[in-house]
């Protein structure tokens, strides 16, 4: 096991830690590794989310002519966790009509279904102990939850603001799931795997992104709505809605929510990055010094992921917001078609296995 | 299901409440109620200056100050029967028309932003504080300027000014053509503009809805072109019209105006640089300048010996056709002060522009009439 992985390290510390104690079996010291590998993803991922609302927050300023946070760190790198301590801080409070239950489980259960999903993205080579042979799946699956949660904590608040931002949640992903999962089918098509892993080794000699480009637009603007951002974040859409279905929502709850919403939307970047822009590797035509450091596929995957979610923020910048009718329509009579022939176009491409200038598919057909 | 846009909403953009009754998605009757900015600015003017009205109307719409000093000085001088000097005419027209840029320049972030456009929001709010800059150094204030005066305005513009206007004309012309890329040539602004908040010209006439919004619905009336006041029969300039009638309309009209208006300004610079001369009138009453009423025997002889008489004006205001009244009855009062806001009549009529659309499109259909609530309760 090499210590090129999370997993590696986690592994590492947890075979230490065994071999102060004598007698330990070994399905003990695994479960340990499990653990400290579990705490170290959490941790990742959350100070990831949080730097992630620091770099869009600098990236938006730039694109509005200003300079977003710059006072609290360097660079204002510290602004976030400050804002956060202060939510933390901060009072709850629950409107008196409200259902008790689902207002504390729904940014709850929103928050956590969100983390989950960083337990079946692979993020280097042997980042997981083992393959999950449907973890795409999974983690679409675990994805889509949200709106379900959404709903409860909209509905439970008992605001008619908060009831009808919920409903368009609701509303909206029957307009983007459907077209999302499409777009996943011709990945699926191409590489012949519902594994992650897989699918990113199968982009070594091209990134699916240049053959599969329907569906990757399909994707991202799928990923958009999913997210729900500008110009997909109707159900808080703030101009007519208030705050959609957080309005009732304060302090370390509100935190829920802020922090779930960019953990998906890390999430998402995360999915576009293994889905279509080769993971953690690189072409394997670039020059060998690109890839030949410790962490390499992390540094690269990082960077990807950045550099699709710094898309994102463009788009947030440069967008207006569309209508819920509009979502639909967009979803049902362009999306769909477009994913449908994305699939079509992954079949084709598997029959011809090859394209000009891009080279030979590997793997399929054996 | 009745809702509550406001008082407090981020729609309202001030303070007034649009109570929506709303069937799914869809608008099916409002009730706008307003009065919630109601501060009596025609009752207090009664017990006030004629000079001290005017920091009145620089609150009583709070993005375009200088266009209700106007409107009222106007009335107020042809009560007292003051007649201002020519280049006193030129610089209030200079300063209205800036003063249309600032209001239009807010009106632009404030409506890219409730449809959800964020940065174009900032962009307005910086090319704005550029106008507000030139303010600031020839009135001293950047909100409430308190500039003119009965029989003129308080001072001439300093050395130099003419020159800075002109390189912040040629900048916003720049920006302008920014704008409309960012919203014309966005699809999703266009879906969701266009066909959207319908008044036709015939509505609008009935309703008595003035300004852009009567514009937009192809109604060629501008009162700065059918009853010139100040100096504006000496300008050149078009009436920006636009026949659909819907918000996309509306935007092209205040776009086309905007650049109107910078064509204006630099034709009153070019003439301001030329024809130096006394910015306030010889025969002002001495006590309208005095800091306090004079009383006693003084103030009897002035209250006897000067001329009654009624002065009513009506400008092109940024947000439509403003009129004043003003009734002087003798003394340093005016006996009464009475305005037509037009965002009130455009408001009232909002029932026919937003029932049978979706609850999404009122904070842009509402962003597109350009509220000032401060005009619209007085």
């Amino acid at each position: 096991m090499s210590v090129q992985s999370l997993y590696g390290v986690a592994s590492l510390i947890a075979t230490t830690l065994a071999s102060l104690v004598p007698g330990v079996p070994g399905y003990l010291v695994t479960l340990l590794a499990d653990l400290i590998f579990g705490a170290i993803l959490l941790a990742a991922s959350m100070i990831n989310t949080i730097v992630l609302i620091w770099y869009e927050r600098k990236l938006l300023g730039r694109f509005m002519d200003r300079r977003g946070a710059m006072h609290v760190g360097y660079a204002g790198l510290l602004q976030n966790f400050a804002d956060g301590l202060k939510l933390f801080r901060k009072n709850t409070y629950m409107p008196s009509e409200a259902d008790r239950l689902g207002f504390y489980t729904g940014p709850t259960a929103y928050m956590v279904s969100s983390l989950v999903i960083f337990g079946v993205l692979p993020i280097s080579t042997g980042w997981d102990n083992g393959s999950l042979p449907l973890s795409l799946l999974l983690a679409l699956v675990i994805f889509s939850f949200a709106p379900l949660f959404i709903f409860i904590s909209a509905w439970s608040s008992n605001n008619k603001y908060s009831l009808m931002g919920g409903m368009r949640s609701a509303a909206q992903m029957i307009a983007y799931e459907v077209p999302i999962l499409i777009a996943v089918v011709a990945v699926v098509v191409v590489s012949g795997s519902f594994d992650l892993t897989t699918i990113v080794m199968e982009q070594q000699n091209y990134w699916f992104a240049i053959p599969l480009v329907l569906a990757l637009i399909v994707f991202v603007a799928g990923m958009l709505a999913e997210m729900e951002r500008i110009p997909f974040d109707l159900p808080e859409a703030e101009a007519e809605l208030v705050e959609g279905w957080n309005t009732e929502y304060g302090g370390m709850l509100f935190a829920f929510f802020m922090l779930a919403d960019y953990l998906r939307a890390l999430i998402g970047s995360i999915l576009i990055v293994l889905l279509f822009l080769g993971g953690w590797t690189l072409p394997t035509y670039v020059p060998s010094a690109l890839t030949n450091f410790p962490l390499a596929g992390i540094f690269w995957f990082m960077v990807k992921t950045y550099l699709v979610f710094g898309v994102f923020v463009w788009v947030r910048a440069s967008l207006p917001r569309v209508r819920t009718d509009q979502l639909l329509r967009v979803g049902w009579l362009r999306m769909v078609p477009l994913a449908l022939a994305s699939v079509v176009l992954a079949a084709a491409l598997v029959v011809v296995k090859c394209l000009p200038l891009i080279g030979c598919v590997p793997g399929i057909g054996s | 299901m009745w809702i509550n846009m406001g008082p407090q909403h981020p729609m309202t953009h001030g303070l007034w409440n649009l109570r929506v009754k709303i069937d799914g998605e869809i608008v099916r009757d409002i009730d706008p109620e307003m009065g919630y900015l109601h501060r009596g600015i025609e009752k207090i003017s009664e017990d006030r200056h004629y000079n001290e009205i005017i920091t009145l109307m620089d609150r009583t719409c709070y993005v375009a100050g200088i266009a209700w000093e106007h409107l009222y000085i106007q009335a107020a001088e042809k009560a007292l029967h003051v007649v201002p000097p020519e280049r006193t005419l030129y610089l209030r027209v200079l300063v209205e028309e800036m003063q249309r840029l600032a209001s239009h320049i807010m009106w632009y972030a404030a409506f890219v932003q409730d449809l959800g456009l964020m940065s174009p929001f900032l962009y307005g709010m910086r090319d704005r504080d550029l106008l507000l800059d030139h303010f600031q150094s020839f009135t001293g204030g950047r909100l409430t300027y308190e500039y003119m005066r009965v029989g003129g305005v308080r001072n001439d513009l300093p050395p130099g000014t003419t020159d800075r206007i002109r390189k912040t004309m040629d900048w916003l012309m720049d920006r302008f053509a920014e704008y409309d890329r960012l919203c014309l040539g966005s699809q999703i602004f266009r879906t969701r503009c266009d066909d959207l908040g319908v008044l036709k010209a015939k509505d609008c006439v009935t309703y008595g809805v003035t300004g852009p919004m009567l514009r937009a619905a192809g109604v060629k009336r501008d009162l700065r072109k059918d009853r010139p006041y100040a100096a504006y029969d000496r300008l050149e300039f078009d009436i920006a019209l636009a026949d659909t009638a819907d918000v996309t309309a509306r935007y092209l009209v205040r776009m086309e105006e905007m650049r109107q208006s910078v064509r204006i300004i630099r034709q009153v610079v070019d003439w301001l640089d030329h024809h130096p001369g006394p910015v306030m009138a010889a025969n002002v009453p001495r006590w309208l300048g005095a800091p306090y009423a004079p009383i006693g025997h003084e103030g009897y002889l002035l209250k006897r010996h000067y001329s009654k008489g009624v002065g009513l004006s009506a400008i092109e205001e940024p947000h439509g056709e403003a009129t004043a009244y003003v009734v002087n009855e003798g003394g340093e009062h005016p006996y009464r002060v009475k305005f037509r806001s037009p965002v009130f009549v455009n408001l009232s009529a909002a029932k026919s522009y937003l029932v049978g659309y979706h609850v999404a499109d009122i904070p842009p259909i509402m962003g597109s009439v350009d509220v000032c609530v401060g005009e619209v309760d007085r």
